[in-house]
């Protein structure tokens, strides 16, 4: 009991009176905090680049806004993706191939719902709201297979998660540019609703997607035996298998819900675009998932990692891409400026734990 | 050479590690450093490691004033620190390991190899150590890395050796193993300040002794002059037990068979064992480094797998595949070393202290966090946790309270065997009291408790009986009178409990 009241007195102590002793505070302890800050420096940036050269605030605001709906719209797949790439980290692993899961489950997608010659639903005479629908269920359970699939060369194969992922990048996309070529799928304008929507006048239904999904994620991630024992099983494996946690089984879900959530990132981009193309589609996803994950505090070695971070790690990235466009930065140069990003924050984590 | 230390004082932020401790050691002396976790030993060693820098305070080789830095000043001035957490590389032989950071070049620039491994050679010759240089540091005990860290220290000319609890997790035999190669140390003068908890092996080995407490010094002088027990009680503070717990039943007084297992065998580290515990009682497994009990253990708890044989809880044949099924059917698994195998460093106090429980309380698999608190609020009482907030890092604790709450997550899951490899490892005084006292506990309540040590002490405190494994089989049962050292080492060592004669004692 003693020990609990110096404790609270040590903690109460730098001053939550004054802003800097409770910035300095947080800093410090929060992890997030550092990222936050940086996302928010990024807007403010980026809102003063945009300029106040508008008639009225209302002009400007509506500009201001489109330009938010345009950033995250074009990053909500990606997004989703860093999700599940953040659970992978967490565990210790990494997934390479989840550009080509995403070229994959597209395709698979395209053929189900083609109204040409080669539609697989078309022929079998399912057409319409219930095709589409069936689509969804169908590719969803596509991706989790594969995902599922890898997930069981890693647990049961013993195949380390970098080389087993880095087959498969190359079998999926191989596979479906083989057997996609030449071809030329024509996807029913009802299924480009899945994106397209409009919630009174903006398209945000990937949006909405992303958030609602990270919202499940990082519910799972703090609250449920799962999201807990991801992060058991990153930490210390044997400890965790010790303490009665099914390992394989936790990395083999962590694997799935990975393939699970590609295949939505690719039934966005299919409905978004209503093609895809198969050779350069996701190619150096993993490595933008990997990126936000990474500058959002997630921890290569597993163990740490934060959905939330995640989430505030695709949107600096994003904001910076945004930025370098409105800077008019070559478009050759950027990945550069992406690099620094991830780089930075890196460091500036480094120095949290020292100070 | 003499080191003399003067004033040192030291804190971290407003906790004053150490308060004005001054001592002195000296070539050819074996100082044993006593005192609890949070003594402040390690931090005093650490600045004559050259590891922190002291607040205030002197250090004098020889009477001359000298500062260190950094650990190469410390090293360079002939202080050698061989830590509890060994500085060995495990993928690199032997002699490369002598030589890392100081490698012996070729005048091309490549390693020469031909010439370190005949400088290791010939100081394990000097030193009288039979090994081959050649071997890979993986493959060997760990008696040996410590030997092999011993001799390093050696070849860079130290004349004093800090050794941080060097017997931890060795085998009496192995133990030594070390200890006549700190006799060779000492006649060669070198001065060896020696921390440890166990004070059996400071009463052998070591010449004077000094005890912290608090970051005070507390006693300084001659081992030959106090006892065991003045030793403990300078430690602690108070009077400490040695003698046995053993409660007096009346043998019948425990439960039916909980656990009993037939014929089990794996191919490598244990054949044809058949043992039977009953509910309430505490069975101490014993032996020494590879004898084999932790593997057979981890197999009856389906960490690993087993060849042949039977395993039957409660009367029931029961085949275990994998640790979440053992703690189901009630078994507990307490694996020795804990930082390896219990700690899940990235996580809190209650979470560490939650881990096996999280899927047996979850609803639809959200975490009853609620019912994780409720629990460990009265196992924090009652097994007598010192912490903070119980969202704290697990790290922040010292070991005898990173044990306990690594006790605290298995007692949750309410078992009908608890299995505890080396409970008491790494903890300091106080909190190993506070674990027999648990252990006891418990089996008032009627749990079969296994008890794995290599400490026959330890298992001749506790246990009411026990089995002496050696080389993978149980080489004999003692208990009552029979349970002592001397015949558990006779065991242990290969020999039989009916020849009473031609024992040497150890």
């Amino acid at each position: 009991m003693i020990p609990n009241k110096q404790h609270n007195l040590e903690n109460a102590s730098p001053g939550k009176k004054t802003f800097i002793g409770w910035f300095k505070h947080k800093w410090s302890n929060d992890p997030l905090f550092s990222i936050l800050i940086a996302l928010i420096i990024m807007v403010i940036l980026q809102t003063l680049t945009l300029g106040f050269d508008y008639n009225s605030f209302g002009e400007w605001f509506q500009s201001w806004t489109n330009n938010w709906i345009n950033i995250l719209r074009n990053n909500a797949g990606i997004g989703i993706v860093a999700l599940g790439m953040t659970f992978v980290i967490m565990t210790g692993g990494i997934d390479l191939s989840v550009g080509s899961t995403l070229v994959i489950t597209g395709a698979f997608a395209m053929y189900l719902l083609d109204t040409g010659a080669q539609g697989i639903l078309g022929a079998v005479g399912i057409t319409g709201v219930p095709a589409i629908i069936l689509t969804v269920i169908l590719v969803l359970a596509f991706g989790y297979m594969l995902g599922a699939l890898i997930g069981v060369s890693i647990t049961k194969g013993m195949v380390p998660p970098f080389i087993a992922t880095l087959g498969a990048m190359m079998i999926f996309r191989s596979v479906t540019q083989h057997f996609a070529q030449g071809y030329n799928t024509k996807v029913p304008v009802e299924f480009l609703q899945i994106s397209s929507f409009k919630i009174g006048n903006f398209m945000i239904m990937p949006i909405i997607y992303w958030a609602i999904i990270a919202f499940i994620m990082y519910y799972v991630s703090k609250r449920t035996t799962f999201g807990r024992q991801i992060i058991a099983v990153g930490s210390n494996e044997r400890a965790a298998k010790l303490s009665g946690v099914n390992i394989n089984k936790v990395k083999l879900r962590v694997y799935a819900l990975m393939g699970l959530l590609v295949s939505v990132a690719a039934i966005i981009q299919v409905s978004r675009i209503g093609s895809m193309d198969f050779s350069n589609a996701g190619r150096g996803m993993e490595m933008d998932a990997i990126a936000a994950a990474v500058v959002g505090g997630t921890n290569m070695l597993g163990g740490r990692g934060f959905i939330l971070g995640t989430v505030y790690g695709m949107l600096i990235i994003a904001v910076m891409n945004n930025l370098l466009n409105l800077f008019g930065v070559p478009p050759f140069l950027r990945e550069a400026f992406k690099g620094v990003i991830v780089i930075v924050a890196v460091l500036l984590q480094r120095k949290e734990k020292t100070a | 050479m003499k080191i003399e230390m003067k004033n040192i004082r030291k804190s971290f932020g407003s906790n004053d590690v150490l308060k004005e401790v001054t001592l002195s050691v000296q070539g050819g002396e074996i100082c044993a450093l006593l005192g609890e976790n949070g003594a402040g030993k390690s931090t005093l060693m650490n600045i004559l490691g050259g590891v922190l820098p002291m607040d205030s305070g002197s250090i004098l080789i020889d009477e001359k004033e000298v500062a260190f830095e950094t650990p190469v000043d410390s090293q360079e001035a002939g202080i050698a620190f061989i830590h509890q957490e060994l500085n060995l590389i495990n993928d690199l032989p032997i002699y490369e390991n002598m030589f890392l950071g100081r490698e012996i070049k070729t005048k091309r620039g490549s390693l020469d190899l031909k010439q370190m491994y005949d400088k290791t050679a010939a100081i394990f010759e000097q030193m009288n150590v039979e090994l081959d240089p050649g071997k890979m540091v993986r493959d060997l005990d760990a008696s040996y890395k410590q030997i092999v860290e011993i001799c390093r220290a050696m070849m860079t000319n130290a004349s004093i050796i800090i050794m941080d609890e060097p017997t931890t997790s060795l085998t009496d035999t192995e133990i030594e193993r070390v200890f006549a190669m700190m006799r060779t140390l000492k006649e060669n003068n070198v001065g060896i300040i020696f921390i440890s908890h166990k004070l059996n092996e400071v009463k052998e080995i070591c010449n004077r002794y000094i005890v912290l407490r608090d970051g005070n010094l507390v006693s300084v002088g001659n081992v030959s002059d106090v006892t065991k027990n003045d030793l403990a009680s300078y430690m602690v503070g108070f009077d400490v037990r040695t003698e046995s717990l053993r409660r007096v039943t009346g043998n019948e007084e425990v439960g039916k068979e909980v656990l009993r297992v037939e014929g089990l065998t794996d191919s490598r580290h244990y054949r044809d064992i058949n043992f039977s515990i009953r509910a309430g009682e505490i069975v101490g497994i014993t032996g020494l480094l590879g004898d084999g009990r932790s593997e057979l253990f981890q197999a009856i708890f389906g960490a690993d797998h087993y060849a042949s044989g039977k395993i039957i809880l409660e009367g029931q044949e029961v085949t275990i595949k994998s640790t979440s099924q053992a703690i189901k059917k009630g078994i507990a698994y307490l694996p020795r070393n804990r930082k390896e195998n219990a700690i899940l460093k990235d996580m809190d106090i209650i979470e560490n202290a939650s881990v096996v429980t999280w899927s047996m309380f979850s609803k639809r698999g959200v975490i009853n966090s609620s019912r994780h608190k409720r629990l460990f609020k009265e196992q924090r009482d009652s097994l007598r946790i010192k912490m903070g907030e119980m969202t704290d890092s697990i790290t922040s604790l010292s070991g005898g309270n990173q044990q306990k709450v690594v006790l605290s997550k298995w007692l949750a899951a309410n078992p009908k065997v608890l299995i505890l490899d080396n409970p008491t490892q790494g903890v300091d005084v106080g909190a190993k009291e506070d674990i027999y006292d648990i252990i006891l506990k418990l089996a008032n309540e009627n749990i079969a408790i296994v008890v794995l040590s290599s400490e026959a002490q330890e298992i001749i405190r506790v246990c009411d009986r026990a089995l002496v494994m050696y080389h993978g089989v149980i080489q004999g049962e003692v208990r009552d009178e029979m349970m002592n050292e001397q015949t558990i080492m006779r065991l242990a060592t290969g020999g039989e409990l009916g020849e009473e004669k031609g024992v040497h004692q150890l």
